[in-house]
């Protein structure tokens, strides 16, 4: 996992991360996302060096900290229950 | 940080979930590439801060779990046969077999035959 190209737009932050495919199964992906849903705008676009970019845009103020290091620990929860 | 390098052919994947599932609570999880050696890079970042004689004692554990995980698969490897056997016959003998139609069932003496047939009508 990699985060990466952290900016602001309209005082907002966005945060992008990168999940290895070989790591991190897209179901688990997809549901993290869906449940993280009210804290910032999801986007998951796949590139060609085997990664998922998962973009977080609008990222919710009191989240900004920790968004990301949770969203990766939910990842983790959801594959291991499935 | 605790960063281990772990080789998924010693320690498999699913186990490797498993062992960091257990510090999901005190520990931010993180899973960097796995390279062409087949090693998988596990990163751990602790919530709150963390003694170095503690990352120690979390290090110890971790691979504690790695090796319940590692051992749990194998044992479920090697029972899945006999798992599925058992569970078919359990199902197996659950089905009802209280037929309305034939009720078929071994005769080897010949005895269930109707008087008419053995010995016709007169």
């Amino acid at each position: 996992m990699e985060t990466g190209n952290k900016y602001f737009i309209n005082g907002f932050m966005n945060k992008t991360v990168k999940l290895n495919k070989k790591l991190y199964k897209l179901k688990a992906i997809c549901g993290a996302v869906k449940d993280f849903g009210d804290l910032a705008d999801f986007k998951i676009k796949k590139n060609s060096n085997n990664h998922y970019l998962v973009e977080l845009n609008n990222i919710h103020k009191e989240a900004q900290d920790k968004i990301v290091d949770e969203f990766c620990n939910y990842v983790l929860y959801l594959m291991k229950r499935t | 940080m605790i960063k281990e390098k772990l080789n998924i052919k010693l320690y498999p994947l699913e186990a490797i979930y498993g062992a960091c599932y257990v510090f999901i609570d005190k520990f931010y999880i993180y899973f960097r590439e796995i390279d062409v050696k087949n090693n998988v890079v596990v990163e751990m970042k602790p919530k709150n801060k963390l003694k170095q004689g503690d990352i120690e004692i979390v290090r110890g554990e971790f691979f504690n779990e790695l090796l319940n995980y590692t051992h749990r698969i194998n044992i479920s490897k090697n029972n899945k046969k006999i798992r599925e056997y058992m569970v078919e016959r359990a199902l197996f003998s659950a089905i009802d077999d209280d037929f309305d139609g034939d009720n078929d069932f071994d005769d080897p003496l010949g005895i269930a035959v109707p008087w008419e047939e053995k010995y016709g009508d007169g």
